[in-house]
């Protein structure tokens, strides 16, 4: 196929056109995001540029027509609840991925049982434990019922990626900790975990993002007390302004700033792997 | 070797041997209890309940068909199903022609590890914004006075603007595409990128066009990846509410928008109803998808 550059000169500004098509509306949310206020609306022409909707978003901005977004403790709430959910997701799939490098009986209804967990669309899942919560009494939080929702969505891809990180794994670097009699807690946090770090990591980052913009699966069973991406919501429901698209500019700001401590880790402990790993017979004993 | 280990032990110190045979099932308990309890219970309590009596404001568990009855004798919503069936395959079907070429580029073209992670990420970026902010970006982009409109004025392919664009069914199917196409690339590039090039290399040095390459080896050895995306695609546009409501101006009404107004207005055994109408249809479409390749095989 690479033999002819006419059909891969053609694919590369087609490919070049897919991520413009991807980005396009970042780009109008971004120039949109400048428009004058309050009087400016979130559509073409820019009546003057200002950074107006920025203020306004941060609390700044002189009270006016346009009410401020619910956004402080809806902020908190979605950070707690990625938080937590992240913790329990991963420890859940790393347990489960440890137990899958062994075969046993029933593994295939095990594996299923957690990969449903994210083709269940959301909406169903949120009704479902809507309607349980009410038969058995229980009033929906975002601490509760939504947390638990949020771990099912989570924790499959959490489990995905630890087993491809195991199935990579050389048990033989294991088993010979335990030869030279290094007990397996020991074992587990000085040679296994060290190795599977990247991955725990990676399960980490996904469960974050996935529970930090999770929305179907909140919105019957968040409660009265909003998280992000609720307090988004109601704003569909009345007139949009700017300050929305300040907001989404400053929130994927947030989100590379994240990416990059992320990506900060990852080679921190690519290197440290390296250089650990001459001398890690002296570190177990 | 395993195997009589495991027996000498178990005869020496049988408890702690038992514990040790089975410890995966240790390991896997807290899992398998938090999925059966928060997942399997609750969709069949969405199955149960779609079979109560519905009143007014409450719904009291005597079995009924009531609510089945209203669903299929009801115009608006046995054609919120055909609708949402029509807006699934039609999604389908954009994202796998417009991704396609895309991850063809990706992963056969783009030799270089580096550039081709570059590429992906790129193309992953999009989703550190809230998903609800990347709909309402649209709006401004469609608008009757929107991005596309005025570019179009502007270079003179259009002398009016098109009104067609929002708060239509195609502004929903172009909201979607843009949102779910990735889902698509991504798994497709990843087969892609895996086709052993000495294969490729073998078939044309028997004399074989690039026409019939990509017709006997490539594509057939990117089917897992397509099924791959297309469920993705399937599950995500399946349980769409937000962009219909966002990008239609609740013009367009989904299965699942029916189930936000229904659970709003306290309608809980008819919201069940149409849930469990969803998960059949998402289960045939995984089933019919699953019967293309083989993926445990394939993965």
């Amino acid at each position: 196929m690479h033999q002819l550059p006419i059909l891969r000169f053609s694919l590369a500004v087609y490919c070049a056109l897919f991520i413009l098509f991807l980005y396009a509306p970042f780009i109008v949310m971004g120039i949109l995001s400048f428009q004058a206020g309050p009087e400016g609306g979130p559509q073409f022409p820019i009546i003057e540029w200002s950074t107006y909707w920025y203020q306004h978003v941060l609390g700044f901005a002189p009270p006016s027509r346009v009410a401020p977004l619910p956004i402080g403790e809806a902020l908190v709430r979605s950070l707690t609840l990625a938080f937590a959910t992240m913790v329990v997701s991963t420890v859940l799939g790393t347990l489960t991925a440890q137990a899958f490098r062994r075969k046993f009986k029933g593994s295939n209804i095990m594996f299923y049982l957690v990969v449903l967990g994210m083709m269940v669309p959301g909406v169903l899942l949120g009704l479902g434990m809507a309607l349980v919560a009410r038969e058995a009494g229980i009033s929906p939080t975002w601490w509760g019922t939504a947390f638990v929702l949020h771990v099912v969505y989570t924790y499959p891809f959490a489990f995905l990626v630890m087993l491809a990180i195991f199935n990579r794994f050389d048990p033989a670097v294991e088993e010979a900790a335990w030869a030279l009699g290094v007990p397996p807690g020991r074992t587990f946090r000085k040679v296994t975990f060290p190795m599977i770090f990247p991955g725990v990591l990676s399960a980490m980052l996904f469960a974050f993002t996935l529970s930090y913009d999770e929305f179907p699966r909140t919105l019957f069973t968040g409660g009265s007390d909003v998280t992000m991406p609720l307090a988004i919501y109601g704003t569909f429901a009345v007139e949009i302004h700017p300050n929305l698209f300040a907001f989404g500019v400053l929130t994927t700001l947030f989100s590379f700033a994240l990416l990059t401590v992320y990506g900060l880790l990852m080679t921190a402990s690519v290197r440290k792997g390296r250089s650990k790993a001459s001398g890690i017979q002296e570190d177990i004993t | 070797m395993d195997v009589t280990a495991g027996g000498v032990e178990a005869q020496q110190v049988p408890r702690q041997s038992f514990l040790r045979r089975n410890h995966h099932y240790f390991l896997l308990l807290p899992g398998a209890l938090w999925m059966v309890f928060f997942l399997i219970v609750p969709l069949a309590m969405m199955v149960y309940v779609s079979f109560w009596t519905q009143t007014t404001f409450a719904i009291t568990p005597d079995l009924t068909l009531r609510s089945w009855q209203t669903f299929f004798a009801s115009e608006t919503y046995f054609g919120a199903l055909i609708r949402t069936l029509r807006l699934w395959l039609t999604v389908l079907v954009i994202t796998f022609l417009i991704g396609y070429p895309t991850a063809l580029f990706i992963g056969q073209f783009v030799k270089n590890k580096t550039t081709q992670t570059i590429l992906l990420v790129a193309c992953v970026i999009p989703f550190w914004t809230s998903f609800l902010i990347r709909v309402l970006a649209w709006r401004p982009m469609l608008g009757r006075e929107g991005a596309i409109n005025i570019v179009l004025q502007d270079l003179g392919i259009i002398s009016q603007p098109i009104d067609a664009l929002l708060f239509t069914e195609l502004s929903v199917i172009i909201g979607m595409v843009q949102i779910y196409v990735v889902f698509m690339v991504g798994p497709i590039a990843f087969m892609l990128a895996r086709i052993d090039g000495s294969l490729i290399e073998a078939a044309r040095d028997l004399g074989a066009s690039s026409l019939t390459i990509f017709r006997k080896i490539i594509f057939p050895l990117s089917l897992p990846g397509v099924v791959v995306g297309a469920i993705f695609v399937s599950v995500m546009v399946l349980g769409e509410f937000a962009t219909a409501s966002a990008l239609s101006g609740r013009k367009v009404n989904l299965l699942g928008n029916i189930i936000v107004t229904q659970v709003g207005s306290l309608k809980w055994a008819f919201a069940a109803v149409i849930g469990v109408i969803l998960t059949v249809v998402m289960a045939v479409a995984i089933t019919v998808l699953l019967r293309i390749v083989n993926l445990r095989r394939e993965l």
